[in-house]
């Protein structure tokens, strides 16, 4: 009895959401028949359930017709689009002038070597306030950016390294269930989801190009974040394939490398 | 969706009157804000709109959607939670004496103040995808196999979710629940 009661607990609960069919709801129903607790615990839940059901949020209208909120999710669209639209320009275009830079620099010097006039003292000067000014807001437009690429980077090879623990890990915890030890994991999960947003918003643009890839580890972290720490293989399994389909460990370590420069 | 994920801005319009109503009682039924609710469905339109590249076009859009609405509601959530403007579920004396703070909602008013708010407190009790779980079931009505799919879950860990929520949920509301 007790056993029983313990194996069909979830489906009072289930029961009392309207969830239950077939055999389930059967057996379930032939406990309750036994079972003065289990019954007086589903009339216990159907009251929180009814407790819902009454309440109006659920069939609340939006204060804005549709027409409106479309047009603020165009504007906000715009918007986006320009950043948006930078990376993958930036992804072909930067390379291609970096390497060309480097190419300027190595040849220009040799060849215009024989025809260089012999150096003079410089015909502009810059006064020393004017040009520390430049520099400063130049320098420091520079640091951010490689700061919020450094950031992005580290939090990159840090969920790399909680989607690697959990993919690779063959620690049963518990024999008779048939689950696995996916240890600090899911609490490495949520640190690094509440780190995310600090991330991205920090340098929007500066990591721009990294949005794709940032999306997806937000997916898988999340889906880790959920897991108790002795889980179920079938769940380690899901989380696995989800990575894999993704390719998303690949893709962490190219974008780390290029964030990282 | 498929013109969206072709870039054709104009297929924005039909996709949010298909689907905002529904993501908005989402929104709200997760954050019970009705503005923290609009900007969480306008912010995933606009998301959608930037990722809709990436829609393979062989799923119904609509769980894609949802899960989106969820998961900027947990983050809402949460941002809102740093800021003080969440309930605390924590200290029960102190989040009475805020939710006393504040003018009551029409909705709140027509179920009684006392038991929306007494429900919100239940619910801001709960982890955030249990809470989600209970939402996308209670005030969607979706099946188990819907909720799994809308947030990527097994089915066993909905049905636990579901059943560990309500029973968390039954003791924040005590015995007398309306």
């Amino acid at each position: 009895m007790i056993l029983e009661h313990l194996r069909l607990r979830r489906g009072t609960s289930l029961l009392a959401a309207g969830l239950l069919a077939g055999r389930e709801l059967e057996q379930t129903l032939a406990h309750l028949g036994r079972c003065a607790r289990c019954r007086a615990e589903r009339d216990e839940l159907r009251a929180v359930v009814a407790t819902m059901e009454r309440d109006p949020l659920r069939t609340a209208e939006p204060d804005v017709k549709a027409a409106v909120l479309a047009a603020r999710v165009a504007r906000d669209v715009e918007h986006a689009l320009a950043p948006a639209g930078r990376p993958r320009w930036w992804l072909v275009a930067l390379p291609a002038a970096a390497a060309a830079a480097v190419a300027a620099a190595l040849l220009v010097p040799a060849l215009v070597k024989p025809f260089r006039p012999e150096p003079r003292a410089a015909r502009v000067t810059i006064p020393p306030a004017e040009a520390s000014a430049l520099l400063e807001d130049d320098a420091l437009a520079r640091i951010e950016r490689n700061l919020a690429r450094e950031q992005a980077a580290r939090y990159l090879n840090e969920a790399g390294d909680v989607l690697v623990s959990v993919a690779a890990t063959g620690i049963d915890c518990d024999r008779t269930d048939d689950r696995l030890d996916v240890g600090a994991a899911p609490e490495r999960s949520r640190e690094l989801l509440e780190k995310r947003r600090l991330v991205v918003d920090a340098g929007a643009e500066a990591v721009a190009s990294a949005r794709g890839v940032l999306d997806d580890v937000e997916l898988a972290l999340r889906q880790v974040a959920e897991l108790p720490s002795c889980v179920k293989r079938r769940d380690v399994e899901l989380v696995q394939k989800d990575v894999e389909q993704r390719q998303l460990l690949m893709r962490i370590r190219l974008l780390t490398r290029e964030l990282e420069g | 969706m498929a013109r969206l994920a072709g870039g054709d801005r104009e297929a924005l319009t039909p996709l949010v009157e298909r689907h905002y109503r529904r993501l908005y009682r989402i929104a709200l039924g997760y954050l019970r804000e009705r503005e923290d609710a609009l900007d969480v469905v306008q912010e995933a339109f606009v998301k959608v709109f930037q990722t809709a590249s990436r829609w393979d076009g062989s799923a119904d859009a609509g769980p894609w959607l949802s899960r989106v609405t969820v998961n900027l509601s947990i983050d809402r959530w949460r941002r809102n939670r740093r800021r003080g403007q969440t309930f605390s579920p924590l200290v029960e004396g102190d989040h009475l004496q805020a939710l006393a703070d504040h003018e009551p909602a029409p909705d709140r008013r027509v179920l009684g103040r006392e038991t929306g708010d007494r429900l919100a407190l239940a619910l801001s009790a709960l982890p955030e995808r249990q809470r989600a779980v209970v939402v996308l079931r209670h005030y969607q009505e979706l099946s188990l196999e819907e909720i799994a799919s809308t947030l990527d879950m097994s089915l066993g860990t909905v049905k636990s979710s579901l059943h560990r929520a309500l029973h968390r949920m039954r003791a924040t509301l005590g015995g007398g629940h309306a």
